[in-house]
Parts: structure tokens; sequence; C-alpha cells
């Protein structure tokens, strides 16, 4: 569905590397996550794929085609930001970019009523843009970027601003497209939200990607089955904690302050606190692996300067 | 019929979102109808006209200078500048609108609202007395003038004006001062001979002298062909630089 190869892209002029070498694809049917910072290179990917910009190397082929004027029909963008006109109703919003789209009266009228329904806004359909709530907003930007049926849809950022239930709302929809046989292409930094929705996952950081793949795949790069997070009373007692770790062959992490350890197999919390016997611990819990460490593992090694 | 359909979808959405606000339609109503009874009633008194002539000889000027200057021109450039705040027009950049469509759209909805002006201008100079001639010669100025005011208001909206402050300063900046050495608000016979000859390079001058020809004193077009002939040029002009800014502005502000 959609076909990335050695995508590179600079700007401005200190000839920043926004893009480098950038390669993924997404087959039908999928939400991919693209998780990094701000600044990694997502919405540049963005402009790519939309045509909006121009690669300085590689190919952007969205249902076989390459990118360009022609596929912007194959692909819905729901923008980071609500891009509604405020005075106009949400159905006048989407009958608009329907025509723009090329829809007929028919279809307009059966596609405006569909995309209502979809993201829950049919009893809305009179109401003026303006007078919806955050979430709601954010769900007719998504309905405008269903009105034409296209193949690929990318949601960049869809939940950055929202309130918890409007979050979950839009987890729901987007849970409901895929089950309608939509291809979607998820910007996020939030993990949790790449964890839940995504079958597979991009690294991406100062436009590179890092690492891909589903998050069973990716979690080949924590060499462990639980991660205990320990709280210590002082700098002494640090000390010991971690070299009674390294004597138990744990790898050491920081997750922030947070002092972690990686442990090779399961252990239950009392036979945890048990290995460090005669340490000071103020506090332990054990976690399973999730997302987060994953990421922080992938970012920093990706730190780690080669010799 | 593709670019047809992305036009008609452009014009009616600028004039939903202008009726639903309503307060500028009212504005564009208020100002030429009062500026059409000041005209008139001064020149009724100086120039010891009767009510009939005097609005005859006020109405075009008011309709090229009062009305449709702000509507087609103001108008344009705060269509584009809104769509810019609102961000929107990022939104139109990745859909398949062309450009050329999007200028058509924003020239038909300000056509409409010219069409309306006329009528409105009309209506109150016929209610004093006031006969016009020339209504299809009249047509093509008004729609020669409606095209080269959006197309300048296209070029300023694209190139010049950032955020809604900009537009009134620049209204303000370029176009009053147009208006008035245009004969819009004072007639031309009143002017001294030197600005006689900068008017002749202002197309507001060629608008109102063509306009006041035609329907107010029933001169052909041979009489009022080089005024004709300017706004032609000018409309055809504007045009092409309104394309060329669009393009500008995709390549500069094309991006999310």
């Amino acid at each position: 569905m959609l076909a990335i190869k050695n995508l590179s892209k600079r700007f401005g002029t200190g000839n920043c590397l926004a893009l480098d070498d950038l390669s993924l694809s997404l087959v039908p049917g999928e939400i991919y996550g693209l998780l990094g910072p701000n600044g990694a290179g997502k919405s540049t990917t963005i402009n790519l794929i939309c045509n909006l910009l121009r690669p300085d190397a590689g190919t952007v082929q969205i249902g076989g085609l390459p990118a360009s004027d022609a596929t912007k029909r194959l692909v819905g963008v729901a923008p980071q930001e609500n891009l509604l006109y405020p005075s106009l109703t949400c159905a006048e919003n989407l009958d608009f970019f329907a025509r723009i789209y090329g829809l007929d009266r028919l279809e307009r009228q059966q596609r405006v009523a569909r995309c209502l329904e979809l993201v829950n806004l049919g009893d809305r359909a009179h109401s003026p843009a303006e007078t919806l709530s955050g979430g709601m907003q954010r769900r007719l930007s998504m309905a405008i970027a269903l009105i034409h049926q296209p193949k690929l849809i990318i949601l960049d950022e869809p939940t950055t601003g929202l309130d918890i239930e409007a979050r979950y709302e839009i987890w729901q929809l987007i849970r409901r497209l895929q089950s309608e046989g939509a291809t979607v292409l998820l910007t996020t930094h939030l993990l949790e939200e790449a964890e839940r929705l995504c079958q597979r996952i991009g690294i991406l950081r100062q436009g590179k990607l890092l690492a891909e793949g589903s998050q069973a795949e990716l979690r080949c790069w924590v060499e462990a089955e639980q991660i205990a997070v320990v709280e210590v009373s002082d700098p002494r007692q640090t000390e010991a904690a971690i070299a009674c770790a390294r004597d138990l062959g744990y790898s050491i992490r920081y997750y922030g302050s947070d002092l972690a350890f990686w442990l090779p197999q399961a252990l239950d919390l009392r036979s945890f606190l048990a290995q460090f016997e005669g340490i000071d611990l103020a506090g332990a819990t054990l976690q399973p692996i999730r997302l987060e460490h994953i990421y922080l593992e992938i970012t920093r090694q990706a730190q780690v300067p080669t010799p | 019929m593709r670019y047809w359909q992305e036009t008609w979808a452009v014009a009616q959405r600028i004039l939903t979102e202008l009726v639903r606000r309503r307060r500028s339609l009212i504005f564009w109503c208020i100002f030429p109808v009062t500026i059409l009874w000041l005209n008139g009633l001064i020149l009724a008194e100086r120039a010891q006209l009767t009510n009939a002539q005097a609005f005859e000889a006020a109405a075009p000027g008011t309709l090229v200078g009062a009305a449709l200057f702000f509507s087609c021109l103001g108008g344009s450039v705060a269509t584009v500048v809104a769509e810019r705040e609102q961000r929107t027009l990022k939104r139109l950049f990745m859909s398949p609108l062309s450009g050329l469509s999007y200028f058509l759209g924003i020239f038909v909805a300000h056509g409409v609202i010219a069409l309306g002006q006329s009528l409105i201008v009309g209506a109150i100079a016929s209610f004093t007395g006031a006969t016009f001639q020339g209504m299809v010669l009249g047509g093509l100025i008004i729609s020669l003038s409606v095209i080269a005011y959006v197309g300048v208001g296209f070029i300023l909206g694209t190139q010049f004006a950032r955020r809604t402050e900009d537009v009134n300063a620049l209204v303000a900046a370029f176009g009053v001062p147009l208006l008035i050495l245009g004969g819009a608000f004072l007639p031309t016979r009143f002017f001294p001979q030197v600005l006689l000859d900068i008017a002749q390079f202002n197309p507001v001058y060629h608008m109102t002298e063509a306009l006041t020809g035609v329907v107010a004193e029933g001169k052909s077009m041979e009489e009022i062909g080089n005024h004709c002939i300017f706004l032609a040029i000018f409309a055809v002009g504007v045009t092409i630089a309104g394309w060329l800014s669009y393009r500008r502005m995709l390549q500069v502000e094309r991006r999310l």
C-alpha cells in the first residue's frame, strides 16, 4: 500500500538532515505506528507522502504509484490540528471536501452520512464546527480525511491535546477503521497509543529509522523477562544495590532518575527482595517489558557513540 | 467539469460562511448605501443638480469605490488570510483542489456579492428618480472591475497579508488613496491636471470613468473604449500575477 525507499530530505541554509535514508512499507489493512520525539522527522515523512515536499533522494509509492498530485486522492490525512471551517456545520465541512475530491451529489450525500455515523457525529450533522468539543472536532477532522474513501489514512498525532475520554473515543474509532479494512499510518509520541493500536512500529529519531517490527519483534532489544525498578535510600546503598545486581548478572539501566535492573527470569517480589538482603531498599516494583522500555533501549543504543 | 465543481464548491463555501457570520455582509451593504446618500446629497446641493441627476452621477463611483473595492478586494484578501489563520489552507494543499479553481471560486463568490451590491446601489438611486443606461456594457465593466479587484486581493492575500490586522493596514495604505485618486468619492472633474495625469495609471479611475460614462451619461463602447482596454489588460495582468502568487505561496507554505 505504501512503500518508502531510501528517502532523504534536507532543510534550510544549514542543510539540516530531516530524513536520512528512510525505508518502510505498509501492507493493506495494518496500522503502522511511526514513533518518535518532536523533530524526529514524522511530519516531514507525511509531507513527502502527501507530495507537499519533494525528496532529495529516494521514492514514495502509494498503491504502486509514485507520490504525485494524482495520488492525493488515494491518501486521507487527519493533521495534528483540527483544520476545519468553524462557521460551517459538520455536514457542510464534509460536503465541501467531498466536492473538492470530485464526488457527485448522490455519493456525497451517502459519504457525508456514513462518515458522520462512523465518527459518532450523526446527531451533530447540523452543528457548526466551532460549537463542538475538542474531541468532537478531532473526530470531524478524521471524518474529513475519510470522506473520499482513501486507500491510505494518515493520522498525525491523533490524540495529542485530548482528554482521556476523547482519547479512548479516537482509539475506538481507529480500531473500527481497521476492522473495515483501512490501512493506517499513525504518527505519535505516545507509547501507550502505539502499544494499543499498532501491529507494527517504526522508531524514528533524528530522521533515521532506528528499529522496526511488531511489538514481539522489537522486544528482542530488551534481553529480560521482567524489569525491577528500585528505590534506594542513599547513594551508598545505591552503589551497594548496583554491585549486588552486577553479581546477579542483571543489566542496569536508569529510566530518568529511576534505577532499574533487567531480570532474565521472572520473579515474585519476595524472591527479588531476598536477593538484596542487607541492602536498604526503600521500595521496588516489578514490571513486564513494555514498549517504553524497548523505546528507551533503542534510543539509548542509538546515542552510544560508535568507536 | 472538474474545475467547475471545485470552483462552485469554493464559492458556495465562502458565501455560506459570509451568510453564517452576517457581519461582513451587513457592513458591505451599509457602507455603499451611506456613501451613496452622502455623495448624492452633496452633489445635489453643491453642483445644483436634481436628486435624480445627483444620484445618477454618484452611483457608479460609489459602486466601484465603496462597494466593490471593499467586498471584492478586501474580501478576497480576508478570505485567503482567514484560510491561512485557521490553517485550512494546509488542508486544501493536501487536496486535489487546483489553484485556478481556488481563484475562480473566490471570484464567483465575490461576483455574487458584487451583483447584490449593484442591485442595492441601483435600487436606492432609482428610488430618488435616477435612471441608468447601458446595462450590458455596465455589466461588463463591473465584471472587469470584480476580476481586477479579486486579482489584486489574491496577490495581496497570498504574498503580503499574513494576519487579519494586515488586511486593514493594506486596504488603508493602498486602497484609500487609490479610491480618492480614482474619483470614487470625489468627481475627477475637480482634480488638478497633475492628479488627472497620475490617475491615468490608476485602475479605479478607469472603472469609475467607464461606468459613469456608460450608465449615467449613456456613452457608447467607442467613447469609453480606452478605459475598457486598460481595465481588460489590467484584469488579465493581475489574474496572471495572482496565479503566479498562488504558485509561490504553494512553494513557500505547502507543508503541514
